[in-house]
This record gives structure tokens, C-alpha cells and sequence, in this order.
């Protein structure tokens, strides 16, 4: 291809001329302020004082006013071992409590801060020392763990956060999404449902109304005084004429939206405290 | 109850040619007999990786999963991706409730799911496999170990099996918790002991897949097609099913098909692909039940199109069922009879859409919600006037961002509803009655206008 010599050159040359006689970008800034939105917070960085010590008290109310919780605090600890995050909201107020300690000097109670129960860490570290402390494993480590103590606690996730080095929102992401997983003891009678196409379409839908009403709860889910748990279950073409309906594991036959209602009520009844008038 | 169904002879037998009537396996010594583990030998033996993956090419073999990838542009990808380590994942998670087509292929023939995934990490060269297998199906977990370690028993797999000359570890590995596993990227992040959310592709789980390493995801049923393909040659097998004409993409090979409803006899079959729907329910299914009038069918499980009788012409195959609004999906074609109302079915299967939704794109989170709710009105004849735009609009929408199948195709069971039962839902809309009478829509009177107001008031 022809090429004119020194044609590049003169393009940029004149791309700089053009520049020269354009308004400047430049703001003058001490003598010329720029408008700012009232908005405006500046960056979003730890300062250091004049003595090179970090102006940041770490009180955690940035990252308890946070609205999205986009705020997280972490760092390793003194003797460089662990990395450590400070996990869920409810853990802000504890830190509060300790920062407010050192800078006044007196204990400031925190009545918003509700801790939460200690555990007995030895059957977690077991587990723990079987998968590694491998945050690749974690579906295994929370499975075996919700074997152990029945449920999640808060403290051996936390306990988890420290060993493995992931974090707290991580684990609390994981434990949270998979159904299986749960935060709190399973409730005493369970009732499952099948929601695949071929029950839905024997009136798998017409129970699953009835049930939700009289369980007061969404489909996987617990009723609000937790007696009552409803599971999502798959039938696997075992039951090809009538909806998949099991209570506490065994399947039922013969259920009706009517029935199958009547009988979440009268689990919930059952296990009903009596009250005083 | 895993029933396989009786076929006719014509059909041919890829992935379940070697299962026993009574469902119990043959010993390791009667199975490798049979014809296991034949083709794993072969390939070490006389074939080089690239010889296998073109193999695959020109058999036209596509992932049973769902969506119809070419299996050997995904290994071309995983192998010529540069890494230290590759994977090799199977999906057995089966995400699709009511299914058992994998399930049944995992018992049956764990031999022939493993070598398949042994074959494919050869190709592309991975030391390491994992068969993810749903939690629930405890018997088909217990047979793949069995068969894992009866082929590292025998020298064929494991660490310098084969007389030394490579190195090949299977592990299963139960997965359970969430209807989204059954999507590849969600696997991989479920085996990754993350949240399972699906990611943006590109980049593809062949580049960076597994811990960031080149993987190579495909469903069990794909993976047990191989040792076949590898022993019968690709000219047999891209000789069953649809031929690749000039703009279509072809679809070769056998379907595992399940078979539910008003048929006489439910179960799971193996399919031709190419078979019309009729002929599957006819000669699988041995017809509908006594004294019933096949109304519709939902194709392709939960996420499913609603077709009508008529359609019962459709081959299955990937792209005509697309075209048609359904999915081949997991196989499942459940078959209801005149008793349903697509209007009903359509709100129930998209609640279990939107339950199943993981939330991390918001057309997919939101759009759900209110597609349910679009249909909840019509069913309880509670429409607003423009809820029919709104809703083939917001299905667009959801359809558009998607960022995994289960939102591409999770407005279906409304749209096919619509485009082919367009005048059941006139009933509901329009003259408040369902016709199969399974809804009670309440017909709303038209409101007064404001001049019969006025004369009301003065009268």
C-alpha cells in the first residue's frame, strides 16, 4: 500500500493544534471551585494522621450505616496468621463495644447487640482438620457440620471463617442458598410435596394452595410457630395417578386439598401450647 | 420404581444396549464381556487424543443436557486451552423433579457413564473427574463407586493405570440442595463450595471452568454415548436420529425419554431423535390410558412448552421442539388428557420457574414474580387490560438478559399456552369460565361509565 511519508506525523501535529485553540480543561483549583453535588463524600479511604497512625478508630458504624452492607472491614491479625473479616451486622455492635471501651476507658453497653449462643468448637474442629481447613470444601465442611449440631449455628460459622480464612458473608452466602442447609433445628412434623409437571398436573397445585394457607408459610418453608415444615420433594415417577404427597418421609395416599389441609392444621394444633385467656 | 419401557426392535439401543430386564448389573468379569470398558482400551491403545475428539465431530454429537452444544467444539475448546490442570465434569444432578432418565442410566450402566468420562479426560486431557450425582439417588452413587473401583481394580483407571501410561482419578461426588445445579457454571460453583449462581460465558467452563481450570461439563447420558461412538464408529451413529441438512445443525444419535401422565404405560425409553411425539406416546408409551382424549403435552420438563394434540407430529429434536416452543430439555414429555387447563398448568409450572430463580439477574428475580402474577389473574379471571402485552413483553425481557437457560426458557409454559391455547385463555379472560373447569375466574362486570355514574347518582 502507498504511504505518504511523514503523514502521521502531521495528523497528530494537527489534532495538537486543534487542542491548542480549544477551551481549557484544566481548573485552576484554590482560586476556581468546581461545583460539587452536596452528595458528594469525597473517596472512600482510611486516613492517616500526622504521625502516620491510621486516623480510622474502627468503630464500625461506617460499616453498620452501610444500607447495602458494601462496607466490610478486615486485615490480618498481629501475629500475621489469620485474615480476618468482620462478618454480619449483628457482629458491628460487639466491636462497637470494645472500640468505645478503648477510647473512653468504661464499658458502653450496646442494646441493640443480642449475642449470639456459643458452641462446643471440638467436634467442629475434627471436621475441620478432615477437609483441610480447605475453603474448597466448604459444601462438605457445612454439610458435615449441620450433621454434628444438627443445624448451622452462627458461632461455628463464624468458627468456620476463622479456620478457613474465607469469609463470613461467603459462608453465610453458601449456607443460605442450598435448601438442604439450615440455620435453626427442623421443625417436629415435616410434610412434602412433589412440584413436577406430572403431579402438578394431577392437582399437585390445588394442594400446594390449600397447604401453604393452612401452614401459613411458602412452600419451602416453616410455619411461623415452627411445628410445621414444608419440604419441596421429588416424587421420580413413583406416584404416576396421584399427586406425591409424603408426612414426615412415609408417603400418603388418597389426599384431597381439604385433607391434606385439615392435617396441617391439626399438626399445628397439636403442638399448640395452651394459652390463658 | 425406575420402569424402562418396552421399545419396538426397529429402534436402535445406544446408551442403555446393555442393561439387564431386572435391573440388577452384571459382575465385572460378564459386563466387560458385554462390551464394557472395550472402547476405553481401544482409544489408549491405538487412538491419539485429536483422533478421538474428531471422532466425536464428525458423529455430530450434541450435549444431552438440554441445550444441544456440540460436544466436540467444548473439548477442541477444553484441550486447546493452555493450563496445568484440567477437569472433567458429568452431570448426574437431574435437576428436573419427576425425572429419572439419568438416574436409571447411573444404575444400569455405571460402566458405561464412567468410561465415557474416562474417554472424554483422555481427549482432553485431564487427570482428574468428577461425577456429580444427585444426594437423593443413594443407589446409583453406591453402583458409580462400585464401577470406579472395580476399573481402578482391574488397572484400566487411577493413578498409572493402564501399565503406567496415564493417570486418571474419578471421584463422585453428591450434590443436592438447589433446582439450578442441573446448569453447568452452578455445578461448578456448587463444587467449588460456593453459592450456586450461574456466570457470564464467555469465557466458557472449557476455558476456565472448575477453580478457574479449563473443564469439560457434560450430562451423564452424553458422556455414556461415547464408549459407543468410539466402538461402532461415527458413521453408525450419526446414521440414527436427524441427518445434518444444510442450515439445520442435525441431531444425531438416541434420547433417553421419560414418559408420564394419561399414558398407558409411564416409564423411560430410548428414543431415535427424530421420532415424531405421536410415535413415542403410541409405541413407548403404548398409547393414553383407556377412555382418555390427549388434550396437551408438556415437553421438556418444568421449564417445558404446553403443545397442543395437533402438534403431536413435532420430531424430537433439538430445533424443531425450539422452534415449536418447547424444549427437549431433560426428555420428559408428560401427557395430559382433557381434564387440564393450560391456563392453570402455565401459572403452576411458571411458580415453580420463579421459586426456583437464584436472583442474581433481576429480570429473571423480578420478571418471574410478575409473570406468575400476570397468570394468577387470568385464572382467577382478575385480568387488567393490557396483562396479555405485558406479559409476551416481559417474557421478551426476561428471554433477552439471560444469563443461563432457566431464564430463556422459563417463560415457555406461558408463551406456548398462549400461542396454542389462545382460545381457552380468551375464556378466561373474556367470558370468566374455564372450559376443563379446573379455575373458577370470576367474571368482572364492565365498569359503569362515567355518564351512567352521573344518572345513577341523580336518579
Amino acid at each position: 500500500m502507498f504511504r505518504i511519508p511523514g503523514m502521521g506525523l502531521a495528523k497528530g501535529m494537527a489534532t495538537t493544534l486543534i487542542r491548542f485553540f480549544e477551551r481549557k480543561a484544566t481548573v485552576q483549583y484554590p482560586e476556581v471551585r468546581q461545583d460539587i453535588s452536596p452528595h458528594h463524600r469525597g473517596r472512600l479511604v482510611l486516613l492517616y494522621d500526622e504521625w502516620g497512625a491510621l486516623k480510622c478508630e474502627t468503630c464500625f458504624q461506617c460499616a453498620q450505616a452501610c444500607p447495602i452492607e458494601c462496607i466490610d472491614m478486615g486485615g490480618v491479625d498481629t501475629k500475621n496468621r489469620y485474615h480476618i473479616h468482620w462478618g454480619p451486622p449483628e457482629q458491628y455492635a460487639e466491636r462497637r463495644e470494645e472500640s468505645a471501651l478503648r477510647r473512653s476507658g468504661r464499658p458502653v453497653p450496646d442494646r441493640t447487640f443480642i449475642p449470639f449462643d456459643p458452641i462446643d468448637v471440638g467436634p467442629l474442629d475434627r471436621i475441620l482438620e478432615e477437609e483441610d481447613y480447605d475453603p474448597g470444601h466448604m459444601l462438605a465442611i457445612l454439610e458435615k457440620t449441620q450433621a454434628a449440631y444438627g443445624h448451622l449455628p452462627v458461632a461455628a460459622l463464624k468458627h468456620i471463617s476463622h479456620a478457613t480464612g474465607a469469609w463470613y458473608a461467603e459462608i453465610y452466602g453458601t449456607a443460605s442458598y442450598y435448601e438442604h442447609l439450615r440455620f435453626e433445628l427442623p421443625a417436629g412434623r415435616r410434610i412434602g410435596l412433589c412440584r413436577c409437571p406430572s403431579c402438578t398436573l394431577l392437582g399437585g397445585g390445588r394442594l400446594r394452595e390449600a397447604l401453604e394457607a393452612a401452614a401459613g408459610t411458602s412452600l419451602p418453608g416453616t410455619s411461623p410457630e415452627g411445628a410445621l415444615s414444608l419440604e419441596a420433594i421429588d416424587c421420580h415417577g413413583d406416584s404416576p395417578t396421584e399427586p406425591f404427597v409424603t408426612l414426615d418421609g412415609e408417603a400418603r395416599q388418597g389426599v384431597t386439598p381439604a385433607s391434606l389441609a385439615e392435617l396441617a392444621t391439626s399438626l399445628r394444633a397439636a403442638a399448640a401450647r395452651p394459652g390463658r385467656a | 420404581m425406575a420402569t424402562l419401557l418396552q421399545t419396538p426392535r426397529s429402534w436402535p439401543k445406544v446408551t442403555l444396549g446393555r442393561v439387564t430386564a431386572d435391573g440388577e448389573l452384571l459382575p465385572f468379569p460378564r459386563a466387560e464381556r458385554a462390551g464394557a470398558w472395550a472402547a476405553w482400551r481401544q482409544v489408549v491403545d491405538r487412538e491419539s487424543p485429536d483422533t478421538v475428539i474428531r471422532l466425536i465431530g464428525q458423529a455430530g454429537l450434541r450435549g444431552r443436557g438440554g441445550a444441544g452444544f456440540r460436544a466436540a467444539d467444548k473439548w477442541w475448546r477444553c484441550q486447546a486451552t493452555e493450563s496445568s490442570q484440567r477437569y472433567v465434569v458429568a452431570n448426574g444432578f437431574e435437576a428436573d423433579p419427576g425425572t429419572f432418565t439419568d438416574r436409571l442410566l447411573m444404575e444400569r450402566d455405571p460402566h458405561a457413564v464412567i468410561e465415557g468420562v474416562a474417554i472424554a479426560a483422555y481427549a482432553v486431557g485431564a487427570t482428574k473427574a468428577i461425577v456429580a450425582v444427585n444426594a437423593g439417588y443413594a443407589r446409583a452413587i453406591e453402583r458409580l463407586r462400585g464401577a470406579i473401583a472395580q476399573a481402578e481394580e482391574a488397572g484400566l483407571v487411577g493413578i498409572d493405570a493402564m501399565d503406567g501410561g496415564l493417570t486418571l482419578e474419578i471421584e463422585v461426588r453428591p450434590v443436592q440442595g438447589a433446582f439450578l445445579l442441573g446448569e453447568e457454571t452452578v455445578l461448578l460453583r456448587a463444587l467449588e463450595g460456593k453459592r450456586g449462581m450461574p456466570e457470564q460465558r464467555p469465557p466458557y467452563p472449557a476455558e476456565r471452568g472448575l477453580f478457574g481450570k479449563p473443564t469439560l461439563v457434560h450430562n451423564v447420558e452424553t458422556l455414556a454415548t461415547v464408549p459407543w461412538i468410539v466402538t461402532n464408529g461415527p458413521a453408525a451413529f450419526a446414521a440414527i436420529g436427524t441427518a445434518r441438512g444444510r442450515e439445520k445443525a442435525g441431531s444425531p444419535g438416541t434420547k433417553l425419554v421419560q414418559l408420564a401422565g394419561a399414558v398407558a404405560r409411564p416409564g423411560v425409553a430410548e428414543v431415535p431423535l427424530g421420532t415424531t411425539l405421536g410415535e413415542i406416546v403410541e409405541r413407548a408409551g403404548g398409547g393414553l390410558r383407556d377412555g382418555v382424549k390427549l388434550k396437551l403435552a408438556i415437553v421438556g420438563g418444568p421449564l417445558g412448552g404446553l403443545l397442543p394434540a395437533d402438534r403431536m407430529d413435532l420430531t424430537l429434536d433439538f430445533e424443531s421442539l425450539r422452534e415449536a416452543g418447547a424444549t427437549l430439555g431433560s426428555g420428559s414429555i408428560v401427557v395430559a388428557d382433557e381434564s387440564a387447563c393450560a391456563v392453570d398448568l402455565g401459572r403452576l409450572l411458571e411458580r415453580f420457574a420463579s421459586d426456583e430463580a437464584c436472583g442474581k439477574t433481576i429480570p429473571c428475580r423480578i420478571g418471574l414474580k410478575r409473570l406468575v402474577e400476570i397468570a394468577d389473574r387470568f385464572a382467577a379471571g382478575h385480568h387488567r387490560p393490557q396483562d396479555r402485552e405485558l406479559l409476551v413483553d416481559l417474557s421478551n425481557d426476561v428471554i433477552a438478559s439471560g444469563l443461563c437457560n432457566h431464564e430463556r426458557l422459563a417463560p415457555d409454559p406461558l408463551l406456548s399456552g398462549l400461542r396454542y391455547f389462545a382460545a381457552e385463555y380468551d375464556a378466561h379472560i373474556h367470558e370468566g369460565r374455564c372450559p376443563a373447569g379446573v379455575c373458577h375466574p370470576v367474571t368482572v362486570a364492565p365498569s359503569a361509565t362515567a355518564a351512567e355514574k352521573k344518572a345513577r347518582v341523580s336518579a
